[in-house]
């Protein structure tokens, strides 16, 4: 998993976005990206032309243009509805799934990192999460409790656990070393008081640059489980299982898989962006 | 640096076994009961006791786990209730493919990695490296799903010039211009994320020796910039990216998963694939222990060559 690298807090995250994404070419252009995407997502009842499921008379494997924005599939259903459908699961993931994910594991971290046993005994347990491969972790807690979306969601919450909590980790360390924090220590300010008041704000900025590459990573996952059949359940669409189809049928109609294939690639994409200008709004 | 390793080994070890008791009970999570479920659905109810007993289902929960865990260590994998064949041999065979598709998407990653990194900084043109720069972040952020559907609709069907998956039919020595043929794609589509992160580690790395005072003196005293990357920057920047390499193993093996279904190459990924289809739970089961001991034992590797190389570590500071 990929993890963005953390450094000690400085300015709001309000100044960090503004500086990092609508200033910053790469941000505003992943941000872009990111709109365009959910908008057809969120839309998709209103433009699609067909039902995600509908199948059309006579409409067998037909390549783009005319009626079918993107051609039809091998059961005569239009590909362009079923991508705009397809997006939906994706907008789950990445905006319910890896927020849950994330929150846990800041929770855990705050709980544990400033009792040396707890600490110890969560740090042991993301070593074993981050142990199984998240495709492998996936196919584990796909055998356990079946293909579909709630599962793709747990997986990918699951995941993201162990990532937020070593992050917001190192972030409270850091800043725990840091003189005003310590000054603040010295006049009486009590443990819980400091984490609400200083050191936990302090903390969760840094993360917002792990939220892009998380959510990235979660169109990946997704992706990737509907790919191997591990996705949502048929006949539904998701990016990944449009792929899979794609590939099916890539010598009868090898533009199938095209639509899918850059929808998929301006989320990933787009999500990196704004998460590499984040990065560098902070540095700046 | 033994005493590094003792230090490191036993937390290794109980990710170990914190992950064989997780896969342990993954056949006993999944609802119904584990015989009749690998039985298969119109199996006689001699033949769903004959896989209790082979099983030890009917033996207790902990005597259970201690056989499974013997069996594995003694690589006694039993036999697959789908395929019929050994689980042992499937997952040898397995191995191999997947072994010979690592390592030539390592020497992709490497090839290009040095390639891009020292033409980039040799160039020193910044128009250059604003491309290089975005192709890099293409390269990491695609999936390797994506860019291998990519390179199948463009070299397999649309330019009919490479074949579209699969293993060469005779094998990789006895033909081995076939054998480049059927690995190229794939090794490409696996090296190119591992290849990416490698090249801006050590475009970084070069960078940063470039700017070291030994640099100055060799440009006063008049060496020129092509010979200071190569035989001064390059072996300095050289072991650092050596622990890059071990990190991106791991990450290798786990996305050969993909790229194996991707081009239908006979690893271990695809043998997880349709054993999770088939519903082969113990040869899973195998696969997903053996995944789990490979990222330990990388992880492993990778630790100690950066205390090796890096006495800092060895001596503490790393502990925490």
């Amino acid at each position: 998993m990929t993890v963005a690298e953390v450094e000690p807090a400085e300015g709001t995250t309000g100044r960090t976005w503004r500086r990092g994404v609508l200033l910053h070419g790469r941000g505003l252009l992943g941000l872009v990206l990111v709109t365009v995407v959910v908008a057809a997502g969120l839309l998709a009842p209103l433009i699609a032309p067909f039902g995600a499921n509908e199948q059309i008379e006579g409409a067998n494997l037909v390549g783009p243009g005319g009626a079918h924005l993107l051609g039809t599939d091998e059961v005569n259903r239009d590909i362009w509805s079923r991508v705009l459908f397809g997006i939906r699961v994706d907008l789950i993931v990445v905006f319910v799934a890896v927020p849950v994910g994330a929150v846990v594991g800041i929770a855990v971290g705050v709980a544990t990192t400033m009792n040396g046993l707890a600490d110890t005994l969560a740090q042991r347990l993301f070593d074993v999460v981050l142990a199984f491969p998240v495709l492998i972790l996936g196919i584990g807690v796909t055998a356990v409790m079946g293909p579909g979306v709630v599962t793709v969601a747990v997986v990918i919450a699951l995941a993201e656990v162990p990532v937020f909590g070593r992050l917001v980790r190192t972030s409270l360390l850091t800043i725990r070393a840091l003189p005003y924090v310590e000054s603040s220590r010295v006049m009486g300010a009590g443990t819980w008081w400091l984490m609400r008041r200083h050191m936990l704000p302090n903390s969760l900025e840094p993360l917002t640059v792990q939220l892009g590459v998380s959510m990235s990573v979660a169109v990946f996952i997704e992706g990737a489980l509907s790919f191997l059949g591990l996705g949502v359940r048929p006949p539904d669409p998701s990016l990944g299982s449009l792929i899979r189809d794609g590939i099916r049928n890539v010598w009868q109609s090898p533009t199938f898989v095209v639509g899918p294939l850059v929808v998929v690639s301006m989320l990933v994409l787009g999500f990196l962006l704004i998460s590499q200008a984040l990065a560098a709004g902070r540095r700046a | 640096m033994a005493r590094y390793l003792a230090g490191r080994l036993p937390s290794a070890l109980f990710v170990l076994f914190a992950a064989s008791v997780l896969v342990f009970a993954v056949l006993r999570l999944i609802p119904g009961d584990p015989a009749v479920t690998l039985a298969g659905p119109d199996a006689s109810p001699e033949a769903v006791d004959a896989v209790r007993a082979e099983l030890g289902l009917d033996q207790p929960i902990l005597h259970q786990y201690v056989a499974w865990l013997g069996d594995l260590v003694r690589f006694d994998l039993g036999r697959s209730y789908v395929l019929g064949v050994d689980n042992a041999s499937l997952v040898r065979d397995g191995l191999t493919n997947t072994i010979v598709l690592t390592l030539a998407a390592l020497l992709v990653a490497v090839l290009m990695a040095l390639a891009l990194s020292i033409g980039g900084v040799l160039a020193n043109r910044r128009w250059l490296e604003a491309v290089l720069s975005g192709f890099n972040t293409i390269a990491v952020a695609l999936p390797t799903f994506v860019t291998g559907t990519l390179l199948i609709v463009l070299l397999a069907v649309v330019y009919r010039v490479l074949p579209a998956g699969g293993t060469p039919p005779e094998g990789f020595a006895s033909r081995p211009d076939l054998a480049v043929q059927y690995l190229l794609m794939p090794a490409l589509c696996l090296g190119l994320p591992a290849g990416a992160a490698l090249t801006r580690f050590l475009t970084e790395s070069l960078r940063t020796q470039l700017e070291a005072p030994y640099v100055t003196t060799a440009q006063a005293l008049g060496i020129s910039r092509r010979r200071i990357v190569l035989t001064q920057a390059l072996p300095n920047a050289l072991p650092s990216a050596v622990t890059v390499l071990g990190v991106q193993v791991g990450a290798l093996l786990g996305g050969a998963v993909i790229v194996e279904a991707v081009f239908a190459w006979p690893g271990l990924g695809l043998l997880i694939e349709s054993g999770i289809s088939g519903r082969d739970y113990p040869l899973v089961q195998v696969l997903m222990m053996l995944s789990v001991l490979v990222f330990v034992v990388t992880q492993l590797l990778t630790d100690v060559a950066n205390a090796w190389l890096d006495p800092r570590i060895r001596l503490g500071g790393a502990a925490a």
